[in-house]
């Protein structure tokens, strides 16, 4: 364990390299620009990356590949529920409700 | 603040209020995790202030735990980070304009689901103060939650009941922001590439899969866009 002043040293580098990348064309503006096609390629950004995110937590169970667990059952229905219903919070009830079901009520 | 700024602010908080549920569980976990480790709450309190960054916090706590040397402490929250650079091109043309400390605080503020709900309404904005409302509004509603209840399980971290799978509230969060984005084709083969990519790839060091999930993603789309417009030429 780092402690002491090494410890919020760390945090601090930590943060460091946090805003730095948060701020990175932001701050500097026009000065740095990105070409026109690579600023296609970024609109694809954030489902890639929110699929990235989420895909391994659907889809890994400890370290290994395991389409059959009650995660996945669950982010289905959120997926349907999602797709039929406008409403923004049935998706979490659905969601939960599912997993709660699956793993404390089957023991799944 | 003038009228546009508020009616920029009030459209940015209206679309994170659903999303930022999803946010109590992550919070509150790595509000846990942190004492866990090994950290004072003030400690665990500082590092919720002054990082500010859910994935940075819990990828570097083994490291910190395991007292790891600087340098891999550093290069693990940079890789973590680097998505931060993609979303700040991509938003870095809504801030033209803006002052030296707006842009030096939205470096500080801009978390994945504000980049996530600010991003398209920001861009169709010609007005800098309505597009900065709608920045600010749920950046700092974002910011809120996260203290609150990363404080909540900086000092609640032996009472919260662990059976109940809150975690996965963030997934469930991650999935209703994308839905939405899926209805366009290229979209769809962006997000089934870097979902498979970041499956295929977890085995990498320091988590990288995500970031190469990412890669992969971007790049299927934009050739799903090229093929997809060529098909329509012909």
């Amino acid at each position: 364990m780092i402690e002491g002043v090494w410890l919020w040293i760390t945090l601090l580098l930590i943060a460091a390299a946090t805003v730095v990348p948060r701020g990175s064309f932001i701050v500097l503006g026009s000065r740095a620009r990105l070409p026109a096609a690579l600023q296609r390629a970024l609109r694809y950004a954030p489902a890639a990356a929110l699929a990235a995110l989420i895909a391994p937590d659907l889809l890994v169970d400890a370290g290994g590949f395991a389409p059959a667990n009650p995660k996945l059952a669950a982010g289905i229905v959120v997926l349907v529920v999602a797709l039929r219903w406008r409403n923004p919070w049935l998706p979490f009830i659905a969601g939960m409700g599912v997993l709660v079901m699956l793993r404390n009520g089957l023991g799944w | 603040m003038n009228d546009s700024f508020k009616r920029g602010a009030a459209e940015g908080v209206r679309r994170m209020l659903p999303l930022s549920v999803g946010l109590i569980p992550w919070a509150l976990v790595t509000g846990v995790a942190m004492r866990s480790s090994g950290m004072s709450a003030v400690e665990a309190t500082g590092m919720n202030l002054l990082v500010f960054a859910g994935t940075a916090q819990l990828g570097t706590l083994p490291l910190i735990a395991s007292g790891a040397p600087l340098w891999l402490i550093v290069l693990t929250a940079l890789a973590l980070n680097l998505r931060f650079v993609i979303f700040s091109a991509a938003m870095a043309p809504s801030f033209e304009g803006q002052s030296w400390a707006r842009r030096l605080s939205s470096s500080y503020l801009l978390v994945d689901t504000v980049f996530i709900i600010c991003a398209e309404p920001m861009k169709r904005s010609d007005d800098p103060e309505w597009r900065w409302g709608c920045f600010l509004g749920p950046a700092l509603w974002a910011w809120l939650v996260w203290q609150v209840f990363g404080l909540a399980g900086v000092l609640g971290a032996d009472a919260i009941p662990q059976g109940w799978s809150l975690e996965f509230m963030a997934t469930i969060a991650l999935m209703v922001m994308l839905v939405p984005m899926t209805q366009v084709r290229a979209m769809l083969v962006a997000a089934v590439a870097g979902g498979l990519g970041a499956v295929l790839l977890r085995d990498m060091p320091l988590r990288l899969g995500v970031i190469a999930g990412i890669a992969i993603g971007i790049a299927a789309g934009f050739a799903a866009e090229h093929w997809v417009g060529r098909a329509r030429a012909r």
